[in-house]
């Protein structure tokens, strides 16, 4: 079946079955590769992409489910010229990354926070990325990552 | 220094957040074939039969490979017992045996995953299944089956130790600690499950993609296989999705590699292959941390002073060798603690069994070892109305005294320092004596929620060593006319998420006197580099490192001869070290060693069961902080990996069978399990042998945690557990709230 959605800001069409997962869509039909796979089975949040503004597993979706949706994957988290947002480089900056398979769903599950949120506390950021599962790190680095980037952008956004 | 010291960005961190770095399932062809493995699924039969017609009737399937399609079928890291895939027409003994439900039985190959996988299930085998051999006890009887030939009573390996006089010694002691501790499964549960694609090079080679822990041993391994010489045989490493240990051994390698050559030898297919494990398979498919039972008995003076310590040592090594023999090797070393006795007898045993292959793991027997030390250690310090730190000065070992090998420890000790660390920056006291059942004003109903500290030390060998002469190579080119322009270095260490790649980048910079920037890596590729050594035991920062650093200054006097490009290779060669005496156990078993104490902070609720930690205090002795965030990392996510292994990871097999095969069921800290303050204390204590002065470090924040733990629970409600994951069950039990019948 034709499937239309905005895919990271840019509107597609893509003929794909219809009893395939959002992630299989993204993986194996249209070769973005930057949404991870860690269970398949919503479990570990790896492969987490937002959906109109919300996080979702993509495992969990089907792909017809995002017609006539917004939906923005890893790929469409980074500035025009493919440099990294403001969020991805507090990643960087504040250590964050380490084997890096859970950093997209994480970078994603950020995003989606400071987008209804711009001000949130650090249990809020906990909340966010609960449904996240990151086997490296002990989580404190990845939310100092997300704490500065909301902290940054309000004062970017008051001046 | 200019670099070594700083927190540089890691050079791998642009393309993991952008989504652009290529994990081994990331990599697409346009025309690749696609892999499924039939596992067996039960623990131990033997194959009568195995029909594969239907499977390769099935439109799309290409091929199905079984037993008799391996060249040599067999392999492993440090014994090759096990087959490739089992069943008939294998040109190994015992080759149609199946010793635990992860043992590969066929490949399917075919034009996508869904119809490999369907074609699978299609696979027809005739087991004739055989008594399952799951429990130690069991094992080690004259009743079981014996897994492996030439391997009686199921005992893959036994290593023993003795010094002095210990029975004799232990009569004479006034003060006896006694338990029994039991340390379970753990699984690694790293986030991106195994994947490969493999394919013929332009040069003939049978080319595998994969993530490991050690390209060069990969290759061997393959080459092996497949009856190849080593150079027909490519290993290179894409991103690497965690390791822990669990990438140490063959998962999807070899089956990988013989896809390639069968399909070509028999269809001149030079099709790429692809595959990609889910996380069951995951599960199924790699190693566990090794269950033990150990026994303890230490005999002590009424002042404190230890004199005599009787343990036994039994690991469950499951189905095949992997690590086991040096898993065991360690345990044996570490298990009195890093504490001077005079009298020591230990015997160590590793028992082949048909539950999951048990094999290496972040601390690599040190953390089952330990854990029981350090609760001899607090039961003594309750026992003698003791502080537990001033007990653990009392006793710690110091570079004059000698370890239960008879020797001393080289390298530099700074166990003192570092318990005095821990203890100072957590402002440690303890409330001294009896708690529980054997203080008499002990509560008889605790309040609900009931706060508790406790405090462990630990200490790990760095490298595998025990007579193996570990090595460690790297290759420097420099580039440029007047100035060093680029910097080409050449390492085969595998980047499993610790910064490897960014600290051997470090280390060349600072050598070089140029900024990180200009090093370009070309990593992990044996078509290029030769033998870095495994990303495991602590090892990489050091003995890679230090052949980075000879390899830089090599290059760099030639710079200075005017030699364009400026290239120079060194292979570091660690310090000699021996294997154990197979009567006393006397040897020079390690050339380094790390330092770490814990203290830890918790409160325990004691209508749920469950335990919060409030604060940890953590101080390691890391030699040189190369890049001390990068340390931080390794130390907080030590900590939470050490925190699921305390009180969440409950992983089950019943009867060989894994009853907990998904991350629901089995379950790893998320966000809000782990602790909730951490203060990783880095203390610098150069060591002689490590490149400016850095010792490893990415397994010892791991070791000391359950115990400290675990004493932080008894300080809260007087309760001593001696087995684990501290689940809320358990805890309910302990405090007798829930009674019914264990699973």
């Amino acid at each position: 079946m034709l499937i239309n959605f905005t895919l990271n800001h840019k509107s597609v069409t893509i003929d794909a079955p219809p009893d395939i997962t959002l992630l299989t869509l993204l993986r194996d039909y249209l070769g973005l590769t930057g949404t991870k796979e860690g269970c398949a089975i919503g479990e570990c949040g790896a492969c987490a992409v937002m959906l109109d503004g919300r996080l979702v597993n993509s495992c969990l979706t089907l792909a017809p489910q995002v017609s006539g949706r917004e939906l923005v994957t890893i790929e469409g988290i980074s500035q025009p010229d493919g440099r990294p947002n403001d969020l991805q480089e507090n990643f960087i900056e504040y250590g964050a990354v380490q084997c890096g398979y859970c950093i997209p769903g994480m970078v994603l599950a950020g995003e989606a926070l400071l987008k209804r949120n711009p001000n949130p506390t650090r249990q809020q950021i906990r909340r966010a990325i609960s449904g996240n599962l990151c086997r490296c790190t002990g989580y404190q680095q990845i939310v100092d990552a997300i704490e500065a980037t909301a902290k940054d952008r309000t004062a970017h956004a008051k001046s | 220094m200019n670099v070594i010291g700083k927190s540089v960005k890691r050079v791998d961190a642009l393309a993991k957040v952008t989504g652009q770095a290529l994990y081994p399932g990331d990599r697409n062809y346009g025309n690749e074939l696609w892999l499924k493995i039939l596992f067996a699924g039960r623990p131990h039969a033997r194959i009568v039969r195995i029909d594969t017609s239907r499977a390769e009737s099935l439109s799309g399937v290409v091929g199905v490979l079984t037993a008799k399609d391996v060249p040599v079928n067999q392999h492993g890291l440090q014994v090759p017992d096990q087959p490739v895939l089992c069943g008939p027409g294998s040109n190994k003994r015992g080759g149609d045996i199946v010793r635990f439900v992860g043992d590969q039985v066929a490949i399917v190959i075919a034009e996508t995953e869904k119809i490999a996988a369907k074609a699978r299930d299609l696979i027809r085998v005739e087991y004739e299944d055989l008594p399952v051999v799951y429990t130690l006890d069991y094992a080690i009887s004259h009743k079981a089956p014996q897994l492996h030939p030439n391997v009686p009573k199921n005992i893959a390996a036994y290593q023993r130790i003795r010094k002095g006089d210990a029975d004799e010694a232990m009569e004479r002691c006034n003060v006896v600690i006694e338990g029994v501790y039991h340390t379970p499964f753990q699984e690694h549960a790293y986030l991106q499950p195994e994947a490969g694609t493999a394919y013929m090079d332009d040069e003939g080679r049978i080319t595998v993609h994969c993530a490991g822990q050690w390209t060069w041993e990969d290759q061997q391994q393959i080459a092996e296989a497949l009856d190849l010489p080593t150079d027909k045989v490519r290993v290179i490493y894409d991103a690497i999705g965690g390791a822990f240990g669990g990438r140490e051994d063959i998962s999807i390698q070899i089956a990988l590699a013989l896809a390639v050559l069968r399909m070509y030898q028999q269809h001149g297919n030079r099709r790429p292959m692809k595959i990609i494990w889910n996380r069951e398979e995951s599960i199924l498919g790699h190693c566990k941390r090794h269950p033990m039972t150990i026994n303890a008995k230490w005999g002590v003076k009424s002042d404190g002073t230890l004199m005599a310590a009787i343990i036994e040592i039994f690991a469950d090594a499951g189905a095949y060798m992997f690590t086991s023999n040096k898993v065991l090797g360690n345990a044996v070393v570490t298990c009195t603690g890093p504490y001077d006795f005079p009298d020591v007898k230990i015997d160590g045993y590793a028992v082949y069994t048909n539950n999951l292959v048990s094999g290496a793991f972040r601390g690599f027997g040190a953390p089952q070892a330990q854990f029981v030390a350090e609760m001899q250690m607090n039961k003594l310090a309750e026992k003698l109305g003791k502080d537990p730190v001033e007990l653990r000065l009392k006793n710690v070992v110091t570079e004059d005294k000698t370890l239960a090998v008879g020797t001393t420890i080289p390298g530099g000790v700074s166990m003192e320092q570092v318990i005095r660390e821990a203890a100072w920056r957590s402002n440690w006291r303890s409330r001294l004596g009896p708690r529980g059942e054997n203080d008499p004003d002990f509560p008889e109903e605790l309040p609900r929620l009931v706060n508790g500290r406790g405090f462990a030390a630990g200490f790990k060998n760095i490298g595998f060593s025990f007579g193996y002469q570990e090595e460690s190579w790297a290759e420097v080119e420099l580039r440029g006319q007047t100035e060093i322009e680029e910097v080409v270095l050449r390492i085969a260490g595998a980047d499993v998420g610790q910064g490897h790649h960014t600290v051997m980048s470090q280390i060349a910079a600072e050598v070089l006197g140029i900024e990180v920037e200009k090093v370009k890596l070309e990593a992990s590729d044996t078509a290029t580099t030769q033998s870095s050594g495994s990303a495991s035991a602590s090892r990489l920062t050091l003995m890679a490192g230090n052949a980075v650093k000879e390899a830089a200054e090599f290059a760099l006097r030639k710079w200075r001869r005017n030699d364009r490009p400026a290239t120079a290779e060194a292979t570091w060669l660690a310090p000699k070290t021996t294997p154990f005496d197979p009567q006393t156990g006397y040897c020079v078993p390690n050339f380094v060693y790390g330092y770490v104490a814990e203290s830890v902070e918790l409160t325990v609720d004691t209508e749920t069961g469950l335990i919060t930690v409030n604060r940890v205090v953590c101080a390691d002795d890391v030699g040189r902080a190369v890049n001390p965030d990068q340390i931080v990392g390794q130390i907080e996510g030590a900590i939470a990996q050490a925190h699921g292994y305390a009180v969440l990871e409950n992983f089950l097999m019943y009867k060989g069978r894994v009853l907990t095969p998904s991350l629901s069921t089995y379950l790893i800290p998320g966000v809000y399990d782990v602790p909730k303050r951490i203060d990783p204390i880095i203390v610098e204590n150069p060591t002689p042998h490590g490149p400016f002065g850095a010792r490893g470090m990415g397994e010892m924040p791991f070791i000391p945690y359950t115990p400290a733990l675990a004493a932080a629970v008894f300080d809260a409600i007087g309760i001593w557990f001696d087995e684990f994951p501290l689940t809320p069950e358990r805890i309910l039990r302990g405090l007798g709230k829930v009674r019914s019948r264990l699973v």
